[in-house]
Parts: structure tokens; C-alpha cells; sequence
């Protein structure tokens, strides 16, 4: 009895401990003197104060941002109104539809970079801020259909038919009984397009332009010179600010829970 | 009335000069490649501003550059043979020598090679090889001269190589004493049976960051380019450069202006304003690739200067080669090389 | 077998929107580019154009050739694995993760994804680092006397299954976890209530309800996988060749876009003719449980 209520809490932190092992690493090297970070040589602030002058990373840093806070936002509402669409409506080329969210997930990178390129210059479209924007929210929308899809099919079909019945119109259908159980999946797929956003390179590289650079292009970009620890700064200070905001979070829903009992 | 208007005619031309003094280049390159104070200087000395953009690779730059049709870059960094590949293509407009009061700087041995004769399309910024590397403290010190002595049966699953069909079949070609830019489907064929006995002793291929698996102590001898074997001894003293007896592989990374760059005139004061020895000088100092500038060099410290590894003596030029194009050739060397990965 | 829920358009404009939307976005931005592959597939290469006139299939007689084969299996079974070990690792998790309240389910679930939100590159490179030669690992193993001297982790098969679990690892749990959140306690108390044994009710009841929740995070984890090299390449050192390396390679390398978009293409084929012939034989053998429509129809 006890090992099996001790099982679970173990499970939990052994995957927590693997997820975060890498991450650690990372931290620990960017107070390293050394560089290349297989050696500790002692302390150092020096990464920070090099991060701290180098406008180009942090500008590339703050792209990556608002590009991926942008496109997960948008692509989870248009991939909601996907999913809606392809869940309860009938439609000529449904079919279709549904085949191309897989056809996009399917497509590796450099296909779909080149094409997106392609189809931008055809539509006289600014390579940056615009254009990449289009091609993040597109390559996230399968994942975010396919999260609230899947939600969608677990939801109890006899609850709209009740609520239709009673003469709900389809508007207030799904704004008062289907996005409501929504909310864990719309989660998720938030989180998944944000993370994918701010990871991709292949696309990125090919539909930016000039003027609107972006954190991963350039870390890549670093190989030739040997990557700098100043990503490792970038990593420790994007954990800190998560884990600081989500004991924040934590805190607050439960004062809120207090409250409420 | 007069006086006002006198005012804001020198005012607005004064504006309209400001505004013309203020023109851009826009660079695509290599992250870090060019160091920071090296781009504000520029800036604050010409007025005019510098847009830095970066790729990953030498094929994602000319892809880009393909599909745009040469636009919206107006200085580009190709290694080697892209010169030649994106010059034939006409993706790359000539260069005005008479704008470069600092080309003769330039150290001729460097000038002049088969991928841009008479540097009509290209001026060499940093330039490099790759060779063998080894860990001293594993292999006996001058045990390894040859490309061939990677062959030697006893480094069974030990060895990294890049990845890079042109660098992996120059060795070959090398030892079976080809030139390293053949085009001869036979020399090719011959060179692809003996990368085929190589295999066996290969570990690793990795062209992102050579120097890691040796510093990891994961892999202790193969090939490595010359600035990552520099950067590796920092930590690792007892890392080992070599230039292969039977000829290393060169390659420069040259500045060249895209044909469809709309600012000519700014990107060839850029390129001068790079020529200029203490510029290359520091250059070649905090990036850790040799300069091709004779005048820089001479300001660089004893140390480095005499640093075999980035600076390697005049001997070894006789028997190096630099990557040039091969032409539809490529498509065999590929072939090939798909055959060597899958094992067929 | 029950139908779509049956729609008597109530408010035609909005569900008109909502089509044209979706039809649109998808027509632009997805159909007229993979046309243009598609299209692609059948001219003749060419390197300063990319592709020109006349038409012809060679780019698909060459895919014939063993090698290739050899290249797609690759590629298939370490998606398949990776996939596997996502399901068998992550299914549990998210379970647990479900149960703990709103709270906690929330927190947790969003600190698992933090450390994705660092830069693959960087992230590969730590797991380098953890299982090279002198890597934490082996350390960890020679500390506990289990081994004498380090055994060589990186550049093998499992670190490379390992180091594609670790990335694709939240885009299985976070659609589990949703579909986890739908599932009725009370049935499961009914359940209890009624005599079935602990692996009755996981069986009978928690796998057919969280189906839709496990097929999404299978197709998130494997579909993408099919086409990834880059983790593959850096943890297991080049060696193999796979279908993204190939498919990269014809359109940076080679400049063949023909048989890169003939690759694409069949890569393509290939998946749906797998799905279609799981969804069918699933639908076979389990006439209920949501497992008909791997394919939204």
C-alpha cells in the first residue's frame, strides 16, 4: 500500500528530474569561465554582462518572443475555429481539409520553407515581421486542430443535442457549452505552437527577411564561431522568469481556492 | 519672411544630406562573424548603418539568394566554391577594384584562384583549412601524418569526419593521387571504393562544431577544420593540427556583392573599410580564422603569427587544394555519398 | 456507427464564417504551395531554375532503387520508437498529472514544457554532454561500481531514441492530458462499484475514453518524427542517412528539386496509405471507441 501511493510522486519527479537535467547543465555553464562549458573554471557574471551589451541577441531574443506569443495566439484561435468547423459542420472539401492539416505536419521543413518563400514573393508580401508570422501560425495549426479535435470527440454529443433542443443557437452552443470544455485543450495547444515557434529555424531562415532577426537563426548561425555561453544566459533567464511567474500563478489560484471555501 | 524662408531651405538641406550620408548595407553572414566594434566603427565613421542578418549554412544563403533572384542582401560571405557556382549563375555582380584602395593589402597567394579567376566577384576576408586533428595524450606524438593513416584498421568505430561530401572525397582522391577537384566519373568511382574501407573506422561525421567530440574526450583523432582545432587547444593544449602530407583542403570566405544588392556604393566602402589592416586585424584575432590581409597580419602578436595552425608554412600551399566547383559531377560525388551512408 | 453531430444551421453566418476560413487559410497557405511540390515532382531538374519543362517521371523510377528503401525504414523505425516510448513514458504521467487538481495539474504541466522553450541546439548539445565519455552518466554508472570503465553512449542507437524522446516527450503529454480531463470519475467509480478489477477499469474504460487523446499525441509525435534528422544526426553522428538529410540534401546540396519534391510527395502517400489501412483494420476489430476517424471524416 505505501509503495504503491509513494510510486506516483517518484514517477513524477524522476520525469522532471530527466527533463530538467539538460537545462541545469545549461545554467551551471552560463556562470562557467570556460567557454565550451566541459570543464568548471570558476564563477563568473561575465556571459551576462556580454548578453547585456550584445543589442543584436537581445533584439533577436525579443522577436522570438513576441513572434511565438503571437503566432500561438492566433493560430490556437484559428485552429479552434478549424476544429469547430470540422467538427460539427458538413462542407464540400472537408475532406481536403482535414488532409492538408496532415499533409503540413507531414511536409519536412526545408519543403515547406521553400514553398512558403515562394507563394510570399508570389503575393508581393515584405519578407519579416508579416511574413513570418503567416508561415509560424500555419505550420502550428495542425497542432492545435488536432489537440482541441481530440477533445471535441471525448465531449458527450447527447449534451448538444440537449441544449439544441432547448433552442440554443449555434452561436451561444459553442460559447456556452463547448468552449468551456475546451479551455484544457485550448491550453495545450498554446503551449505546443509557442514551444514550436520558438524553435524553428528551417522556415524562419527562408521566409524573414533583413530587418526582423530571430533567436534560433542566429544561434545556429553561431557553429561557425562556436556557440556562445550568452545562450545559455538567455536559457537561465527564461527559466527564471517561468518558474518565478508560475509560483506567482500557483500562489494566487490559491489564495483564490481560499477564498472561495 | 525672407530670413524664415532662408532658414528652412538650409535646414531642409541640411536634412536632405543628413539623409543621404545615411545610407545602409545590409550583410548577411555568420553570426558573430564580424565582430561588433568592428560594424560600429563602420557606422560611425561612413554614417551609414549596418543591417546584420545570418544563415546556417553556405546552401541556405544561396537557396535564399536563388529564389530572390539576388535581391535584398548587399554583402554576402560564400566559402570557396560558392563563389564560382553563384557567379556562374549570375547571382553575383562584379566587383569596381578602383572603389578598393585597400586591396593591395592582400596577400597574393590567396588571389587568383580556380573558383574566381582574377577575383572578378570576390574579395577574401578569412580564409582556413581542415586537416587531422589528434589528442596527443592518447596517440603518440608525430604518429599521424597521412590522410591515410586514418585507413589504419585499429581506429575501428573511432574517427570523426566531417559532413561533407566534398571534404571526405578530397581525402581519397589525395591518396590515390587525384586532384581533389576531379571531375572524372572513374577517379570519382575509385575514390568512392576507398571511402567504402574507410567506414568501418568511422565514429562520428559532424560539421556543426568538429572540435566538440574531441573535447568531449569522445573521439580522439580525425579530421577537424584549423579554427576549431585553435579553439580546442584553449582547453586541450594536447590537441594536435596537422597537415595531411598528401594535401590539406583550403578554403577562403570571401565578401561578394549579390546582384541584386540596391546599395553598390555602400557595400564596396564596406568591403575597403574591411581591408583596412587593423580592421583585418582584429578580425582575424577575435574571430580565431587566419586573415588574408599581408598588412594585418604584420600587426598581429608574435604568438599568433607564428601559430602553425593558422598560419601554416609556404609548403604546405604546394600541396593543398582549394575547393572549386565540379559541375554536374556534384551529382555523382552525392550519389555516392548516399551509397557510403546507407551502406549500399 | 454515430454520425457527425447533426447540424440544422441555425446561424448560418457563423458557421459560414467558420468554413470560409478554414477553407481559405488552408487553400493559400497549404494547398497552392503543395501544389507547386506536387507539380514540381514531374518536370526535369535543373539548377539555375529549379525545374523546367517537359514533364517526366524519372524523379519517381529512381525512388525504386534499394537505397532508398533503406532510408525510409530507417527513418520509419525510429519514429515508430520514439513514438512508442513517448506513449509507454508519457500516458502515466499525464494520468498522474490529471488527478492532482486544477492547481497543481496546471503548474506541473507548465514547468514540463519550460525547459522546451530553450534552444534545441544548445538543449542537444547538454544531452551531449550528460552522455559522452566523461559524461554525467557514465560518472554516474562508474560511481556505482556498475561499470569499469565508460561505455559508449553517444553516437548510438539509444542515444539517439533518447535524445528524440526527450524533445518530443510534452507533444504527447499535453494532448493526453487534455483528453485525461474529459474522462467521467464517476464511471470509474461506477465501475468499482459494480466489481471490476484495477485493470479492467484501465482497460475497459480509461483507454477507450482517452482514445481520441492517444491517437492525437501519436500523430503529434510521429508524423513530424518522420521527417526530423537534425537531434538523429548530432546524437547518433551522421551516420545513417534519413528521410530529412535526403529530402534537404536534393533541395540545398543537389539541387535536384524534382526528386526533393518527389520524395516529399511520397512521404506523403506512404503515411496516409498507413493510416488508412489502420484506420480500417481498427475499425474492424473495435466498431466503438472513437478509434474511426483517425482521419477527422
Amino acid at each position: 500500500m505505501r509503495i504503491s501511493r509513494s510510486l506516483p510522486p517518484l514517477y513524477i519527479g524522476l520525469i522532471f528530474t530527466l527533463l530538467y537535467l539538460p537545462i541545469t547543465l545549461l545554467v551551471i555553464n552560463s556562470f562557467n569561465i570556460s567557454k565550451y562549458g566541459y570543464v568548471w573554471q570558476g564563477f563568473t557574471w561575465k556571459w551576462y554582462d556580454k548578453l547585456w551589451h550584445n543589442t543584436a541577441l537581445k533584439d533577436a531574443f525579443l522577436h522570438s518572443l513576441s513572434i511565438a506569443f503571437t503566432a500561438a495566439t492566433l493560430a490556437t484561435l484559428l485552429g479552434l475555429l478549424m476544429a469547430l468547423a470540422l467538427y460539427r459542420y458538413r462542407f464540400p472539401f472537408k475532406r481536403t481539409a482535414s488532409a492538408l492539416l496532415f499533409i503540413l505536419m507531414l511536409s519536412p521543413d526545408i519543403v515547406l520553407a521553400i514553398t512558403f518563400l515562394i507563394v510570399f514573393m508570389a503575393l508581393g508580401l515584405q519578407l519579416g515581421f508579416w511574413s513570418l508570422l503567416i508561415s509560424h501560425i500555419t505550420f502550428c495549426l495542425p497542432f492545435v486542430v488536432i489537440t482541441v479535435y481530440a477533445q471535441l470527440k471525448g465531449l458527450d454529443r447527447n449534451l448538444l443535442e440537449a441544449a439544441q433542443d432547448l433552442g440554443a443557437g449555434e452561436r451561444s452552443l459553442v460559447r456556452l457549452i463547448i468552449l468551456p470544455v475546451l479551455r484544457p485543450a485550448l491550453g495545450a495547444s498554446w503551449l505546443l505552437s509557442f514551444t514550436l515557434s520558438l524553435d524553428d529555424v528551417i522556415i524562419s531562415s527562408f521566409v524573414t527577411g533583413p530587418g526582423y532577426e530571430i533567436l534560433p537563426i542566429r544561434v545556429f548561425s553561431m557553429v561557425k564561431v562556436g556557440v556562445s555561453p550568452e545562450v545559455n544566459v538567455i536559457a537561465t533567464l527564461l527559466l527564471a522568469i517561468s518558474l518565478v511567474s508560475a509560483m506567482l500563478i500557483a500562489l494566487l489560484l490559491h489564495r483564490k481556492k481560499d477564498e472561495k471555501t | 519672411m525672407k530670413k524664415r524662408n532662408l532658414l528652412l531651405a538650409s535646414l531642409l538641406t541640411a536634412l536632405s544630406t543628413a539623409a543621404l550620408a545615411e545610407g545602409k548595407v545590409v550583410v548577411y553572414n555568420w553570426s558573430e562573424y564580424i565582430p561588433d566594434g568592428v560594424l560600429k566603427q563602420f557606422t560611425e565613421e561612413t554614417g551609414i548603418k549596418v543591417e546584420y542578418s545570418t544563415y546556417e549554412s553556405n546552401e541556405v544563403m544561396y537557396a535564399k539568394l536563388q529564389l530572390q533572384k539576388g535581391k535584398g542582401y548587399d554583402i554576402i560571405v560564400p566559402s570557396t566554391y560558392y563563389i564560382a557556382k553563384m557567379s556562374q549563375e549570375g547571382l553575383l555582380k562584379p566587383i569596381d577594384r578602383k572603389q578598393l584602395t585597400h586591396f593591395k593589402n592582400l596577400n597574393n597567394s590567396l588571389l587568383n584562384k580556380p573558383y574566381d579567376p582574377g577575383n572578378q566577384y570576390s574579395v577574401p576576408y578569412l580564409w582556413g583549412s581542415t586537416g587531422i586533428a589528434y589528442n596527443a595524450d592518447v596517440i603518440p606524438e608525430g604518429s599521424i601524418t597521412r590522410w591515410a593513416d586514418l585507413w589504419d584498421p585499429k581506429w575501428k568505430g573511432q574517427l570523426l569526419l566531417t559532413d561533407d561530401v566534398r571534404e571526405v572525397f578530397h581525402m581519397a582522391l589525395k591518396i590515390n593521387g587525384h586532384s581533389a577537384n576531379s571531375s572524372d566519373p572513374k577517379e570519382i568511382g575509385q575514390a568512392y571504393e576507398k571511402l567504402k574501407t574507410l567506414m568501418p573506422n568511422v565514429l562520428v561525421f559532424n560539421s556543426d562544431a568538429p572540435r566538440e567530440p574531441y573535447m568531449a574526450g569522445d573521439v580522439n583523432l580525425g579530421m577537424i577544420w584549423n579554427g576549431e582545432a585553435v579553439m580546442a587547444q584553449q582547453e586541450m593544449p594536447n590537441i594536435r593540427y596537422v597537415y595531411p602530407e598528401e594535401g590539406t583542403i583550403f578554403w577562403v570566405d570571401s565578401f561578394a556583392i549579390p546582384s541584386g544588392s540596391e546599395n553598390t556604393a555602400e557595400a564596396h566602402k564596406f568591403i575597403d573599410f574591411m581591408l583596412r589592416p587593423e580592421i583585418a586585424k582584429q578580425c582575424s584575432q577575435e574571430v580565431g580564422y587566419a586573415t588574408p590581409n599581408r598588412a594585418g597580419m604584420k600587426l598581429l602578436d608574435e604568438k599568433t603569427r607564428n601559430n602553425k595552425t593558422i598560419f601554416p608554412d609556404s609548403s604546405v600551399f604546394e600541396t593543398g587544394e582549394f575547393q572549386s566547383s565540379v559541375g554536374d559531377a556534384l551529382k555523382l560525388y552525392n550519389d555516392y555519398w548516399e551509397k557510403l551512408k546507407t551502406g549500399h | 456507427m454515430l454520425r457527425t453531430a447533426c447540424v440544422h444551421l441555425r446561424s448560418p453566418l457563423f458557421s459560414r464564417t467558420l468554413i470560409a476560413i478554414t477553407l481559405s487559410w488552408l487553400g493559400i497557405f497549404v494547398l497552392t504551395p503543395h501544389l507547386l511540390v506536387m507539380m514540381t515532382s514531374v518536370l526535369t531538374p535543373d539548377t539555375t531554375n529549379f525545374a523546367v519543362w517537359p514533364l517526366t517521371f524519372e524523379a519517381y523510377t529512381r525512388l525504386w532503387e534499394p537505397l532508398y528503401a533503406t532510408v525510409f525504414l530507417d527513418s520509419l523505425y525510429l519514429s515508430v520508437t520514439a513514438t512508442l516510448f513517448c506513449l509507454l513514458l508519457g500516458y502515466p504521467f499525464a494520468y498522474l498529472l490529471s488527478r492532482l487538481g486544477p492547481v497543481w495539474r496546471n503548474v506541473l504541466l507548465f514547468l514540463m514544457i519550460v525547459p522546451f522553450w530553450t534552444n534545441s541546439l544548445i538543449r542537444t548539445y547538454a544531452l551531449k554532454l550528460l552522455m559522452g565519455n566523461r559524461g554525467l552518466f557514465n560518472d554516474l554508472l562508474m560511481g556505482l561500481g556498475l561499470i569499469d570503465s565508460p561505455i559508449q553512449m553517444l553516437y548510438s542507437g539509444f542515444a539517439v531514441t533518447f535524445g528524440l524522446v526527450y524533445i518530443l516527450f510534452p507533444f504527447m503529454v499535453l494532448p493526453l492530458i487534455s483528453s485525461f480531463d474529459n474522462l467521467d470519475k464517476t464511471l470509474l467509480e461506477a465501475a468499482r462499484d459494480l466489481g471490476a478489477s484495477a485493470a479492467q477499469r484501465f482497460w475497459r474504460i480509461i483507454v477507450p475514453l482517452t482514445m481520441p487523446g492517444i491517437i492525437a499525441g501519436c500523430l503529434i509525435v510521429f508524423l513530424p518524427a518522420m521527417g526530423m534528422f537534425y537531434v538523429a544526426d548530432l546524437l547518433g553522428g551522421a551516420r545513417n542517412l534519413l528521410l530529412g538529410n535526403l529530402i534537404k540534401n536534393q533541395f540545398l546540396v543537389m539541387r535536384d528539386w524534382p526528386f526533393g519534391s518527389a520524395l516529399s510527395v511520397t512521404l506523403i502517400l506512404m503515411m496516409f496509405l498507413m493510416l488508412a489501412v489502420y484506420a480500417r483494420a481498427n475499425r474492424r476489430i473495435q466498431r466503438k471507441g472513437g478509434l474511426d476517424d483517425a482521419n477527422f471524416a
